[in-house]
């Protein structure tokens, strides 16, 4: 359950920096961390104490690994994740070209 | 500007001799991927950063002569056709969609998996090539001038 509420704690640290922060890199980053978060916890749904990773080897019990299915989804998440940085790095470096500036409190003229 | 893009020849040499090995590290990651961590994602990436490694060390211009960019792209788009490919012919051979239509081989060896391999080798390659394509377009806005007002 703290592990939990940690990663919950992790996911605001990345919603108070995609409200306060002005710096489109930093709001980037910061969606990025909401992001780690939610895998992070993912991830741990499938945790099990004393378990070690789920991978088949010789001689290896299958009741000691950890869930593998939460790792395979968040691997899609993470790639999901990879696009959507990538759209938001693009969109910055369009507005950086028009404005030349990162500050979106400098970003008001939206028309033409 | 200096007349020679791309940074200084220990940066370039550096990268010369360590490119191969980080290609070699990718391929290994992609075809073990049914054994141990990893898989077509993860030498993908591997790979995209080798790419990346020779447009940072040596420059885009250089990078445009030794790459052909439309090739990388027309491969990148064939990845996607010969994955479709590959999980038809589980249809073709009497099964479901991506079914596996190979001998599995024998446990704990590299022929394994069946289709599982094959279809990392090209999963590897398409997302090696459209992260480093990704990359690629992010660098051309550097070299024009912005539209400014």
């Amino acid at each position: 359950m703290t592990l939990y509420l940690l990663c919950y704690a992790l996911f605001l640290v990345g919603l108070y920096g995609l409200i306060t922060k002005r710096d489109i890199v930093k709001i980037i980053l910061a969606s990025g961390i909401m992001g780690y978060a939610v895998n992070l916890m993912i991830v741990l749904f499938g945790y099990k104490r004393q378990a070690i990773y789920p991978i088949l080897e010789k001689g290896k019990p299958v009741a000691s690994m950890v869930d593998p299915l939460p790792q395979a989804l968040v691997l899609t998440s993470i790639v999901i994740e990879l696009g959507t940085t990538a759209l938001l790095v693009a969109l910055a470096v369009r507005l950086f070209r028009k404005y030349r500036t990162y500050d979106i409190t400098k970003i008001r003229r939206l028309r033409g | 500007m200096n007349e020679k893009p791309g940074m200084s020849i220990i940066v370039k040499t550096t990268c010369r001799i360590i490119l191969w090995v980080v290609f070699l590290y990718g391929f290994y990651i992609i075809l073990f991927g049914h054994l141990s961590p990893g898989g077509g994602f993860g030498g993908g990436v591997v790979l995209a950063l080798g790419f990346l490694s020779i447009v940072l060390a040596y420059g885009r211009s250089y990078a445009l002569d030794w790459l052909s960019i439309p090739r990388l792209e027309k491969a990148e788009a064939g990845a996607v056709l010969l994955f479709l490919v590959i999980a038809l012919l589980g249809v073709v051979a009497g099964g479901a969609f991506l079914q596996n239509f190979m001998s599995k081989g024998s446990l704990f060896h590299l022929y394994s998996s069946g289709v599982i391999p094959f279809l990392n080798i090209v999963i590897g390659l398409k997302v090696g090539l459209s992260l480093f394509l990704v990359a690629w377009a992010l660098t051309e806005y550097d070299s024009e001038d912005g539209d400014e007002e």
